[in-house]
């Protein structure tokens, strides 16, 4: 009964609602991401690496100029440029999308340990100054709403900034000529080839955006909600992302979906102390759950028809 | 097609150089743009590299390092890995892609020290065994679901695998950190397994014996190293040599034609999963059984599974080829501590060159070179890629009944 009572007081704090939504936010932009890659018909497992890549850079460009704006920038472009190798490989290679997103996630990991090596010794990266982290921001008025205001409007900058890309990239997939056209290349390229769209261009431009997204991720997670850099950082959220993407089949609000609940594991998870469940079982959650999914139980979940198939014209 | 003459060489020859082409095309490809990095960043790409040789293989080492020392740990470093790139590679010969040989390789590794510690008064003619079916048969669940979920209902099993590789990975993060397996009064390590639990090594630990300058018990190679190559034979015999085999490769070539030829596709996608995940489960059981005796956190990085696609890939997924990627990597591994001491290169260059290797191999970035014997076009299947045919064959993952 205490257990249970402990849990409803958990549950009744804003805190933790407020920890939910910003950990969702951090999982949200890889797996809008997510869904856009693989929308067009691109598998992208590699939002790990992409965000590994963003966080390392954004914290090398903060502690060099000082400014989280231009630095949360460097972190994108690093994402970008990661996920430009995989839209080369996987698309002009025509590569398995599969191997060359592992071997982005190998290569992130290596790559950014290598470089704190020649950069900084064998020190400690260094901490960004509280001063020159991307900034939370109380929405003046909202902010102070009973409950509510704590939750949604005393955020940081990055969680409004991915609450607005969910709304557009729903809006642009659904809505829109050009996301009508990134879902014919995932569905038929062959078809939307002969109805006259790119399909490189497409997928091109969809895998570039998913590096964009989870390298904002990136710099969200170093010089937002850390400081600083640590090895391997990211710790698997691209893949919780890229669970989130599969669970919310493929959709928008869907991946969202998906995210609250697993941010909800993550901050009853800072919550530990109050509710004694294992932090490692519960850090299991999101796989599990998944896995769940997958096995049809909360009904099917199917990738787009011509999700990790390279793109050759025929007449080639 | 093949109206194209190719060089004036006579044709056994070529082909082996054909499939050796793509492989050493990509290893020099990932050591020419890894110098170029290190060189970029103002270190000695030289000195770098000797670092690596002297540390994988004994040669050429600068600061009186003990080549026979160097070469026992390569070996011990390459022997989990060549099980490990077996469980990926059988797989890949049935168009599935096995990305969760960690998981499995974890979840082998688990049984092993459960079992060891639990049961460790038992003798070795007893222990021992259990010990190895325990991480046969818990890699062996651990690859058994993602393998029922696909023949059942399709689920991707590249999803599945990689969702069970980090539940694996919690699951001994809870085991060994405040968990049922934790050391008492340790912190991230599990108790010792039994005395009896532990694979002999080759040489005795006594210090008194002193071999190629050093006491012989620094040197840590261990008889798991004869399993290895054991599981090496077995994979090539159940490949080639058994009807199972044929099966798997019927269903990896065409589900289609498979069916028609009276082959149960599911059936076949389960088994090759479970055996699949038993050679990670047992590559799990014998490094704890082999080295290391206990979890620790060392696991919670470990990187075996993956380092396994590579090696499965590098090898175009035969027997012979498995080894030397293994050895490579091993290599690789090895060298990565030598480089970091001696160079001031870190030892992450080495997960550098393994994607690049990676990238290289999958994309065939040498097909844009043109040369004659490597030059075909992407289009056109040629005997001389087989990775490149079983990429293609594991990217059309769902068996055809869910395509509608």
């Amino acid at each position: 009964v205490t257990f249970l009572g402990d849990i409803a007081h958990v549950l009744a704090t804003a805190d933790l609602w407020r920890l939910t939504l910003e950990a969702a936010a951090l999982l949200l932009l890889p797996a809008l991401g997510g869904v856009i890659s693989e929308r067009s018909g691109v598998v992208n497992i590699a939002m790990e690496g992409m965000m590994l890549t963003g966080a390392f850079f954004s914290v090398v460009a903060d502690l060099a100029w000082h400014n989280p704006w231009a630095a949360a920038l460097v972190g994108i472009i690093a994402g970008g440029l990661m996920a430009l190798i995989h839209a080369v490989v996987s698309i002009r290679f025509r590569a398995d999308q599969i191997v060359s997103g592992i071997a982005i996630n190998i290569f992130a990991t290596g790559l950014t340990v290598f470089l704190v090596n020649r950069l900084y010794g064998l020190a400690d990266v260094g901490h960004v100054g509280q001063a020159n982290l991307l900034p939370y921001i109380n929405i003046p008025l909202l902010d102070q709403i009973p409950f509510l205001g704590r939750v949604l409007f005393q955020q940081n900058v990055v969680v409004y900034a991915a609450l607005i890309l969910l709304v557009v990239v729903h809006l642009v997939l659904f809505r829109t000529r050009l996301g009508l056209r990134i879902r014919a290349v995932g569905e038929h390229p062959q078809a939307a080839d002969t109805a006259g769209i790119n399909v490189y261009v497409i997928r091109y431009g969809a895998v570039i955006t998913s590096g964009v997204f989870s390298g904002l991720a990136g710099a969200f997670l170093a010089i937002g909600i850390s400081n600083t850099f640590v090895h391997d950082m990211t710790d698997g959220r691209g893949y919780i992302a890229l669970a989130a993407v599969i669970f919310g089949k493929w959709t928008p609000f869907g991946a969202f979906v998906a995210c609250l609940i697993f941010g909800l594991g993550q901050a009853i998870y800072d919550n530990n102390s109050i509710i004694h469940v294992s932090q490692y079982l519960l850090s299991m959650l999101p796989y599990v759950l998944t896995l769940v999914v997958l096995a049809g139980v909360v009904g099917r979940s199917i990738p787009p028809a011509a999700d990790g198939i390279p793109y050759a014209p025929e007449n080639e | 097609m093949g109206s194209r003459p190719g060089p004036r060489l006579p044709r056994a020859l070529r082909r082996v150089a054909g499939g050796f082409a793509v492989p050493l095309g990509s290893v020099i490809f990932a050591f020419i743009v890894g110098a170029l990095l290190v060189a970029v960043t103002g270190g000695d790409p030289f000195q770098a590299y000797s670092g690596l040789l002297c540390g994988g293989l004994g040669i050429a080492c600068a600061n009186g390092e003990n080549s026979a020392l160097q070469i026992s740990t390569t070996i011990v470093y390459f022997t989990p890995l060549i099980m490990a790139g077996v469980a990926v590679a059988l797989p890949f010969r049935a168009g599935l892609f096995n990305i969760g040989a960690e998981g499995q390789f974890l979840a082998g590794a688990v049984a092993c020290t459960f079992i060891g510690v639990k049961f460790s008064n038992l003798p070795a003619p007893i222990l021992l065994p259990l010990v190895l079916l325990g991480g046969i048969l818990a890699g062996a669940i651990w690859a058994g679901i993602p393998g029922v979920l696909k023949a059942t209902i399709g689920a991707h099993e590249v999803v599945t695998t990689i969702m069970l590789n980090y539940v694996a990975q919690w699951l001994i993060r809870y085991l060994i950190v405040g968990g049922p397996l934790q050391l008492p009064h340790g912190f991230s390590v599990s108790s010792p397994i039994g005395a009896g639990a532990r694979l002999p090594s080759f040489l005795p630990n006594d210090n008194s014996l002193i071999i190629f300058g050093l006491p012989a018990g620094v040197y840590r190679v261990h008889t798991g190293l004869l399993i290895a190559i054991a599981a090496l034979a077995v994979f090539a015999i159940l490949l080639w040599r058994t009807s199972l085999g044929y099966e798997i490769r019927a269903v990896g070539q065409s589900q289609r034609a498979a069916r028609y030829a009276g082959i149960s596709v599911p059936r076949t996608i389960i088994v090759t999963m479970l055996i699949s995940g038993a050679f990670a489960g047992l590559a799990g059981a014998i490094q704890i059984a082999g080295i290391d005796h206990n979890l620790t956190d060392k696991y919670f990085n470990d990187t075996t599974g993956f380092d396994a696609i590579a090696v499965a890939l590098l090898g175009l997924g035969s027997a012979v080829g498995i080894l030397l990627a293994s050895i490579l990597f091993g290599a690789l591994h090895a060298g990565g501590a030598v480089m970091q001491q001696d160079a001031g290169i870190s030892s992450s260059l080495v997960q550098v060159l393994q994607a690049l290797i990676l990238f290289s191999i999958a994309a065939n970035f040498l097909r844009v070179l043109r040369f004659p014997a490597f030059g075909r076009r992407p289009s056109a299947p040629s005997p001389t890629a087989p990775a490149a045919a079983l990429m293609t064959e594991a990217a059309k993952a769902p068996p055809e009944e869910t395509q509608t």
